[in-house]
């Protein structure tokens, strides 16, 4: 489902990440913790192609990103959902619209759209918000809406980026508490964190620690937690290394 | 999906409400380099007729003395229907110009000059006057004015004979100057059409690149991010476009007679219809190519 391998990459003379490796399979759930700058936001943009792969190989619901061509870009990005810290919904929109155009880019029946919509705002608490102007609405039920867009279609993946940054510890757990009843349907989920909190609420969920770049703790075997000195850009550049621990 | 096509087509007309000023701006600007663009050919298309019309046509106009007897002046007229190369003669007794004067005063609405029409009448200060239409198909045409310029002269009780080869040389000359600036005058206003609807697209892309970031995150395809703005462009260039036909038509109806004096005698036509549509139809297209380089990355 999603494969990463000696994945290294560098703004300018910075390396964000440094040979980083890891696998999941359909139905995983998977924590990616770290301080800020560790590299948490770097490695989701490259799993939904926002950025491009410079070096290592990143295999994302079937899609080799590397050979990713432009046109390939939006048929990813219908398997890969991404919710954000800051939302990204179009608040002078209804919630109605802010969910709908994840499915009317798809070209589907109105119908169908309308059906899918009403079910997914329904499930979220959303029903009687449903026409209202997005900006009207409180920080949480603004997350509901960029959540129910990103589940509306389904997806195989779903990307979150500090989801809760932006909402107090309550909602924050009704907020996962959303992301943990997806993940029952199978779908698999990577969402970056640095609250321990969050991440004990999911103690069976997969974890994976970024510090400065580097995979320096993991749950299960899939991962290979680096130890090349930070000066080492042969480790960077994707010499394949590491000592590989079991959970 | 036509009924996407329908919810996008949509969008673009609705997006002229997001930056109403910038766009009302851009539609001013489309109007007036497509009137401008417009006025030029309509000069041109005009010019054109006129010489086609009046290719190596030649027009001569006598005034005979106010105190001519009319009985010499008729005898001169029945002589002169016979010169070579006359197409066309129009005279005038004194009643007859006065009566044509007086005429055209009341259609300007004039006052003054009906007023005194009784008065003007038993005192006519007209001549009488011909005028006199020639095709020359002569190998030396200078010549041939040459002498019938003089023989209208010498004609007892001539004083003055007006001629207007200056006509056809006139629309030569502009014929020459319009083949040489006015298709690249049209050329750089259609640039700056282009110019100027690309940059309110950018504008609006500038102003929608949440909505365009969200659109791509979910997996939009390029067209379907791409044709609101390019249905916004196209319709700017046809709104443009339609508005600039309009005031042409307006500028036209009040100048058609401007040049309709001696010696030119030239009424103004509205531009053909192929023409007209060509002014609503290149502007869109300027909209839909200037949109299109707009939002192509």
């Amino acid at each position: 489902m999603l494969k990463v391998q000696h994945l290294s990459h560098n703004f300018g003379t910075h390396w964000a990440l440094k040979n980083c490796s890891f696998q999941l399979e359909k139905g995983d759930f998977l924590f990616l913790s770290g301080p800020s700058g560790a590299g948490k936001t770097t490695l989701l943009r490259l799993l939904y192609a926002s950025l491009p792969v410079q070096r290592g190989l990143v295999e994302v619901a079937g899609f080799d990103l590397k050979k990713l061509r432009s046109g390939q870009v939006p048929l990813l990005r219908r398997q890969v959902s991404v919710v954000f810290q800051d939302f990204k919904i179009l608040p002078h929109r209804t919630v109605y619209d802010n969910v709908a155009i994840a499915l009317e880019v798809r070209c589907l029946p109105p119908q169908h759209i309308d059906r899918r919509v009403r079910a997914v705002v329904r499930g979220l608490g959303l029903e009687n918000r449903i026409g209202l102007l997005c900006g009207e609405l409180s920080g949480g039920e603004q997350q509901r809406v960029a959540v129910a867009r990103s589940i509306v279609v389904n997806p195989q993946i779903l990307l979150a980026d500090e989801p809760t940054g932006n909402l107090d510890p309550e909602l924050s757990r009704r907020m996962m508490d959303i992301f943990k009843q997806f993940h029952t349907y199978g779908t698999t989920v990577v969402l970056a964190t640095h609250s321990p909190e969050l991440i004990a609420q999911h103690p069976k969920a997969k974890l994976l620690r970024l510090d400065d770049g580097k995979i320096t703790a993991a749950n299960w075997p899939g991962a290979v937690i680096e130890n090349c000195a930070d000066d080492d850009e042969t480790c960077a550049a994707g010499r394949p290394s590491g000592l590989r621990i079991h959970a | 999906m036509f009924g996407v096509f329908c919810k996008l087509f949509a969008r673009g007309i609705r997006d002229f409400g997001l930056h109403p000023w910038a766009q009302l701006l851009t539609l001013a600007a489309v109007t007036l380099v497509t009137f401008l663009s417009g006025f030029f050919l309509l000069c041109f298309t005009n010019l054109n007729q006129e010489l086609n019309i009046t290719r190596g046509e030649v027009v001569y106009q006598v005034f005979w003395k106010a105190d001519t007897g009319m009985d010499l002046v008729k005898s001169r007229w029945d002589e002169m229907r016979h010169l070579p190369w006359l197409t066309e003669m129009k005279t005038f007794t004194p009643d007859e110009a006065l009566d044509a004067l007086l005429k055209e005063s009341q259609t300007d609405g004039g006052k003054s000059i009906s007023a005194h029409a009784g008065w003007l009448k038993e005192r006519n200060p007209l001549p009488p006057t011909a005028m006199l239409h020639f095709s020359p198909h002569e190998a030396d045409l200078d010549a041939w004015n040459k002498a019938t310029h003089g023989y209208l002269e010498k004609l007892p009780g001539v004083e003055t004979v007006r001629a207007n080869p200056l006509k056809d040389d006139l629309t030569k000359a502009w014929k020459a100057f319009a083949n040489s600036v006015m298709w690249p005058v049209i050329g750089f206003l259609a640039f700056l059409l282009a110019l100027v609807v690309g940059n309110t697209i950018k504008l609006s892309l500038v102003h929608r690149s949440d909505e365009i970031d969200i659109l791509q995150l979910v997996g939009a395809r390029n067209w379907f991010i791409r044709l609101p703005l390019l249905v916004t462009g196209t319709l700017q260039g046809i709104m443009g476009g339609t508005l600039a036909v309009g005031l042409l038509w307006l500028a036209w109806y009040h100048l058609k007679d401007v040049l309709n004096f001696s010696p030119l005698f030239m009424e103004l036509h509205f531009l053909p219809f192929e023409q007209s549509v060509l002014l609503v139809a290149l502007p869109a297209l300027m909209g839909f190519v200037s949109s299109w380089i707009a939002v192509r990355n």
